[in-house]
């Protein structure tokens, strides 16, 4: 399927969604609130059946006070993308997890717990993967304070 | 008095009695960071009811080195060394997926000479890095043998990357818009030489391990795992293929000159660890066969398109863009802001980190020592897992 | 004067059956432990084949990689329950100094002596494995001599230098920044012969073929 009728057909599914630009992938933007919902329908519509999530990861954009939540999926009975975007807030960073639809996203959603700080609601066991359980912070966000760490001379 | 002696197999055989004094114990098992079946330092705690496995849980993390958090400080070029130091068995394709992702985002042309060395190099990579694959997993499962004749091939096809590249293992070659170094004139004679020798080592493996009881009893029937339910765990590369995925990047989108050869689509059919291991073996024919298509005609023409010294500034926006690499889909996802030479946000899209859970999933319910086949035939590297 | 040949012996017996132990966390665990353990390079030229997978039976340790805050106290944990005596080698920049994960990385340990002392480093990313066998003997000559036998925790200054004295780094960075600008392609051989500190490679060279 080509990314405009793809896109278009998404859109059908959920009227509330905004499209993403600047993306080279077709992207949607969702709610938080609404996530769920929209995952659903992309995994289990029998057009889009998205299968696969290749990839979950959060951005930190601490000027506009929120984390960008980035789901890349890929659908390997059709062979389409999509990238899935939901906004959360920066200082209460929650979203509802994906693990019931895609097992593989209890730990991707581990590893973005761990290295960003987002939280993740019904996550069965939400853990640090990478960095030890009394480690203090959350490295991958841009305020990230370390006195170990050195800066590169210039 | 008579005595009843009792043959093995017998004895194998009997049944347990129920009131027998044998208990077993439910403990746990560390499996790493050290141990001599942890390829690196994985550790993987495994809960056990006497021999059997009950559950399994990875703990990386004794490889975290911050990447991607060192990413955000360099530029594309400079991010090119550390997708080595990542998977280092697949280094040349990891540089590739960063110089793939980046020529897109930034719209650099490559030559169709480029391409096609890109993908000879990529798949000398895939056969060396399958050779060593395939003598550990011998040597995990009680060949040495296996061990001695992976690695010969290993440093046969290296001394073609060491006379190139100059380079063993960290090979830091495929750049935006080009290739580090030009190929000597006589890469190709060479490559074609090794050719029918390479193809003579896979039917030895064959002899050597395939055939060989022991090895088929522990791989076969052992770790089950369906296509559908690898889809769902994140499965790519030969795991997911061995369950009859056919889930191939070189084949659903093609990059390089994949698209101008000819080649199957290698997958097995119910997913055990034989399957995986069978699937990796005839990738090693199907990648002598893209090379002998390719190493006839490299066409002439510059090695790169662009200065080594040119700015690279992405527009603004997320771009992702992934390769095939020997153990699954390798991606680079980068968040550019359009205004610096730097990445606002990397990410890498690890294909040993997304295959590594599958464990948690197919192991309870076997033994220990096939729990070694699972793991082994799942061909992690660490640093990838990591990051 | 008996016991003194009695330890020389002792010595010579331990350097010439140096047990490694199967530990290594990143790249160089490819080439220091399994590609010269084949037949290619076949550490058992240099009795040192053995590789254990237990410490208890263990007697050299090699840091093959990058050495993270979760790991240091496995290493050192490690360290503590080989038998003594026992011998490091560093391979490869991560564990020598962090190496490329140096600067802005937030778990990597800078340099493997920081947790357990160090006798031989080895530098590359990663070495080569006759690099490898060339710290090894390098490690058999100190024990033969008896200079590894100290208190634990010293450091010392690295007995394999990268590069020549007089030549900093920094040098050679300029050097290759300002080729790179004029340049796209560069002869090596003509170039290196033309650098100013060619002449003390040079030298350097000669004074250790002379020794």
């Amino acid at each position: 399927m080509d990314p405009e009728s793809l896109l278009a057909l998404v859109e059908t599914a959920h009227p509330t969604l905004r499209r993403r630009p600047l993306t080279d992938r077709p992207a949607v933007s969702v709610a938080p609130g609404e996530l769920l919902a929209v995952m659903t329908t992309l995994r289990d519509h029998a057009d889009l059946r998205f299968d696969l999530l290749i990839t979950h990861t959060a951005i930190d954009y601490p000027g506009e006070n929120r984390f960008e939540l980035i789901y890349l999926l890929y659908s390997t009975v059709h062979g389409h993308w999509l990238i899935v975007a939901a906004d959360v807030d920066r200082t209460r960073p929650v979203a509802p997890s994906v693990c019931g639809l895609w097992p593989i996203a209890e730990w991707q959603e581990r590893e973005a717990y761990d290295l960003m700080g987002v939280l993740y609601d019904n996550h069965p066991d939400l853990r640090r993967v990478f960095l030890e359980d009394d480690w203090v912070g959350f490295p991958l966000r841009k305020d990230y304070q370390d006195e170990y760490m050195l800066e590169l001379p210039k | 008095m008579t005595v009843h002696v009792r043959t093995l197999d017998e004895l194998l055989h009997a049944p347990l009695e129920a009131d027998s004094e044998l208990t077993t114990q439910e403990y746990l098992v560390n499996m790493g960071p050290q141990h001599p079946i942890a390829h690196g330092s994985l550790r993987v705690v495994v809960r056990l009811d006497g021999e059997t496995v009950k559950e399994v849980i990875p703990v990386p993390g004794y490889v975290h080195r911050g990447v991607e958090k060192m990413c955000e400080h360099l530029n594309y070029r400079q991010v090119i060394p550390y997708t080595d130091r990542l998977d280092y068995l697949s280094a040349i394709m990891n540089n590739w997926a960063v110089a793939k992702t980046v020529e897109t985002a930034a719209g650099i042309e490559t030559s169709d000479r480029i391409e096609v060395i890109r993908t000879i190099m990529a798949e000398l990579q895939r056969l060396q890095s399958h050779a060593l694959w395939w003598g550990v997993t011998g040597m995990d499962l009680g060949a040495y043998t296996a061990f001695l004749y992976g690695f010969r091939e290993r440093e046969i096809i290296g001394e073609i990357f060491e006379e190139t590249i100059g380079a063993r293992l960290t090979m830091n070659y495929i750049q935006p818009g080009g290739l580090m170094y030009d190929i000597k004139p006589d890469f190709a004679a060479k490559v074609k030489k090794l050719l029918p020798y390479l193809q003579d080592c896979v039917e030895q493996y064959e002899t050597l391990l395939s055939g060989n009881v022991i090895f088929q009893e522990r791989l076969r029937n052992v770790g089950i795992v369906d296509g559908a339910r690898a889809v769902a765990l994140g499965c790519t590369g030969p795991v997911v293929r061995a369950s009859g995925v056919p889930l191939d990047l070189r084949a659903t989108e093609p990059y390089g000159a994949y698209g101008k050869v000819q080649f199957n689509v290698v997958v097995g059919s119910i997913g055990d660890c034989w399957d995986r291991y069978y699937v990796r073996l005839e990738e090693m024919r199907e990648s002598i066969r893209i090379i002998q298509q390719l190493i006839d005609g490299i066409p002439e023409g510059p090695y790169s398109t662009i200065r080594y010294n040119v700015e690279l500034t992405l527009p603004e926006g997320i771009h992702y863009g992934q390769v095939e690499t020997a153990r699954g889909a390798f991606g680079v996802l980068i968040a550019s802001d359009g205004k610096q030479e730097i990445p606002y946000r990397l990410h890498f899209r690890s294909p040993n980190f997304n295959n590594l859970w599958v464990v948690t999933a197919i192991s309870p319910g076997w033994r220990i020592a096939d729990f070694i086949s699972i793991q082994s035939s799942l061909d992690l590297v660490i640093p990838d897992i990591d990051r | 004067m008996a016991i003194t040949r009695l330890d020389a012996a002792i010595n010579l017996a331990r350097s010439n059956s140096l047990w490694p132990l199967m530990f290594g966390t990143k790249c160089c665990a490819i080439e220091m432990l399994m590609a010269t353990g084949a037949a290619h390079h076949d550490l058992a030229r240099f009795g040192a084949e053995v590789a254990r997978a237990s410490v208890r039976q263990a007697d050299l340790m090699v840091i093959a990689g990058a050495i993270v805050k979760k790991m240091a106290p496995r290493m050192r944990l490690l360290y503590e329950q080989m038998a003594e005596p026992r011998y490091v080698i560093a391979t490869g920049s991560c564990a020598i100094s962090g190496g490329p994960f140096m600067y802005n990385s937030y778990t990597v340990v800078r340099g493997a002596d920081e947790v357990v002392p160090v006798d031989v480093y080895v530098p590359g990313c990663p070495p080569r494995p006759e690099a490898f066998f060339w710290g090894l003997l390098t490690l058999q000559r100190m024990i033969r001599e008896g200079e590894t036998i100290r208190e634990p925790g010293v450091r010392r200054k690295p007995v394999m230098a990268a590069l020549p004295e007089d030549v900093s780094l920094h040098e050679i960075r300029a050097e290759i920044r300002a080729a790179l600008a004029n340049e796209n392609v560069i002869d090596v051989t003509q170039a290196a012969n033309q650098k100013p500190w060619a002449r003390k490679v040079r030298e350097w060279i000669q004074r250790a073929s002379l020794r």
